[in-house]
């Protein structure tokens, strides 16, 4: 079987794809890990047109049920591996099938991105979170680590300040990036404290996380701090190294594309947050997946 | 005996707590943000310290693992 077109990812712009990609009645497949992704984290939204306020999730859902409503082939819980062209046809394969295609659609999103150092797979669910907003309550009277001292660091500084007794910040460069006034909010409740210049060594434990490793990039010198929790907020990254034969990626790894969703190989096209286009939000990513499934649809038109 | 281990702010427990009530399955909710012992007793029980944690009879799930949820409660032809 080959499909016209194969969508990969679950969030707003493979879902608009898709959506458009149906409407348009090409034969479509969705392969996705997940629905959703980033906006699930979301508790609320507030600046989808036509909703004045929705929780992430329940955004998702209903985008991705009226998704279904349409003719579209799904596959869920499928991470693609790999992504060729062989002759006029793509070939996408995850870890258990492989699918072909005419065109595909990456829209697969970007995903936090982690310091892959020791101890860090070891003990997530066991002090190192990756949400503040779901986890921080766990942690009252407790030490914690937030590692990154930029806005997002802080937002979650801001979640633990309820609730823990201590909170390290930790940036590896001279000073934080956050916002100056939320610093200033921060360092009022005299339970932070700024660590920069900082490397992320280690986390250490035996059940749950104990320490933390860093070191101090002035001194060379490696400090231990006694923490209970670790919440790593280093930003988000692009993941398409199951793409790289076929497309071009800018220096921080997000595919590039040109004002159609294009990628440099024809057939292929890419949208949302795993491309290099500069705002990252719900309605862009949905914009730009509807414009890739039209840029497809067209380009599959030309080659009939 | 079902119970739910939440805190306020999860998007996932909501989920959780929404899908319970859609198969009409009554549960007890415990906020571990204000109740600390049940905090202590999820994390010693479930060997772990994410929310939500649903205990099905004595058998802890940690996540919205829906498929295991459903297993555990017996609901195959659901949603």
């Amino acid at each position: 079987m080959i499909y016209d077109l194969i969508i990969i990812g679950g969030g707003p712009a493979g879902i608009a794809a898709g959506i458009y990609a149906a409407r348009k009645r090409l034969n479509t497949l969705l392969v996705t890990k997940e629905w959703g992704g980033q906006i699930t984290k979301a508790n609320e939204v507030q600046n989808w047109p036509g909703i004045k306020s929705i929780s992430g999730l329940d955004l998702i859902k209903q985008m991705t049920e009226h998704m279904k409503s349409f003719e579209i082939e799904i596959r869920e819980n499928k991470e693609v591996i790999d992504l060729d062209k062989k002759g006029d046809n793509f070939t996408v394969r995850d870890n258990d099938e492989q699918y072909e295609a005419r065109a595909v659609i990456v829209a697969s999103g970007k995903m936090p991105r982690t310091l892959n150092i020791p101890g860090e797979d070891k003990f997530k669910g066991r002090g190192v979170s990756m949400c503040a907003t779901c986890d921080a309550p766990i942690f009252k009277n407790k030490e914690v680590a937030v590692i990154g001292g930029g806005n997002v660091g802080f937002g979650v500084a801001m979640d633990l300040v309820k609730y823990a007794k201590k909170i390290y910040i930790l940036e590896f460069f001279e000073e934080m990036k956050g916002d100056p006034m939320t610093k200033e909010k921060l360092a009022q409740t005299e339970k932070v404290e700024f660590i920069t210049n900082a490397v992320i060594k280690e986390i250490k434990g035996t059940k749950f996380v104990e320490s933390l490793i860093y070191e101090d990039r002035k001194t060379s010198e490696d400090k231990e701090i006694k923490v209970d929790g670790v919440f790593i907020s280093v930003g988000m990254m692009a993941k398409a190294e199951f793409a790289t034969k076929l497309v071009e990626l800018n220096k921080i790894g997000e595919i590039v594309i040109d004002k159609d969703n294009y990628t440099k190989t024809p057939g292929l096209f890419a949208a949302g947050d795993i491309t290099d286009i500069k705002y990252e939000q719900v309605v862009i990513a949905a914009g730009e997946g509807a414009k890739a499934a039209l840029a497809a649809t067209e380009y599959l038109g030309r080659k009939e | 005996m079902i119970k739910v281990y939440s805190t306020p702010t999860c998007p996932y427990c909501v989920t959780l707590k929404n899908f319970l009530k859609e198969n009409n399955i009554q549960f007890e909710d415990i906020d571990v943000s204000q109740d600390e012992i049940a905090a202590k007793d999820m994390i010693d029980r479930s060997g772990q310290m994410g929310v939500p944690v649903i205990d099905i009879n004595g058998e802890m799930v940690v996540g919205f693992d829906q498929e295991k949820i459903k297993k555990l409660l017996k609901l195959t032809q659901l949603t």
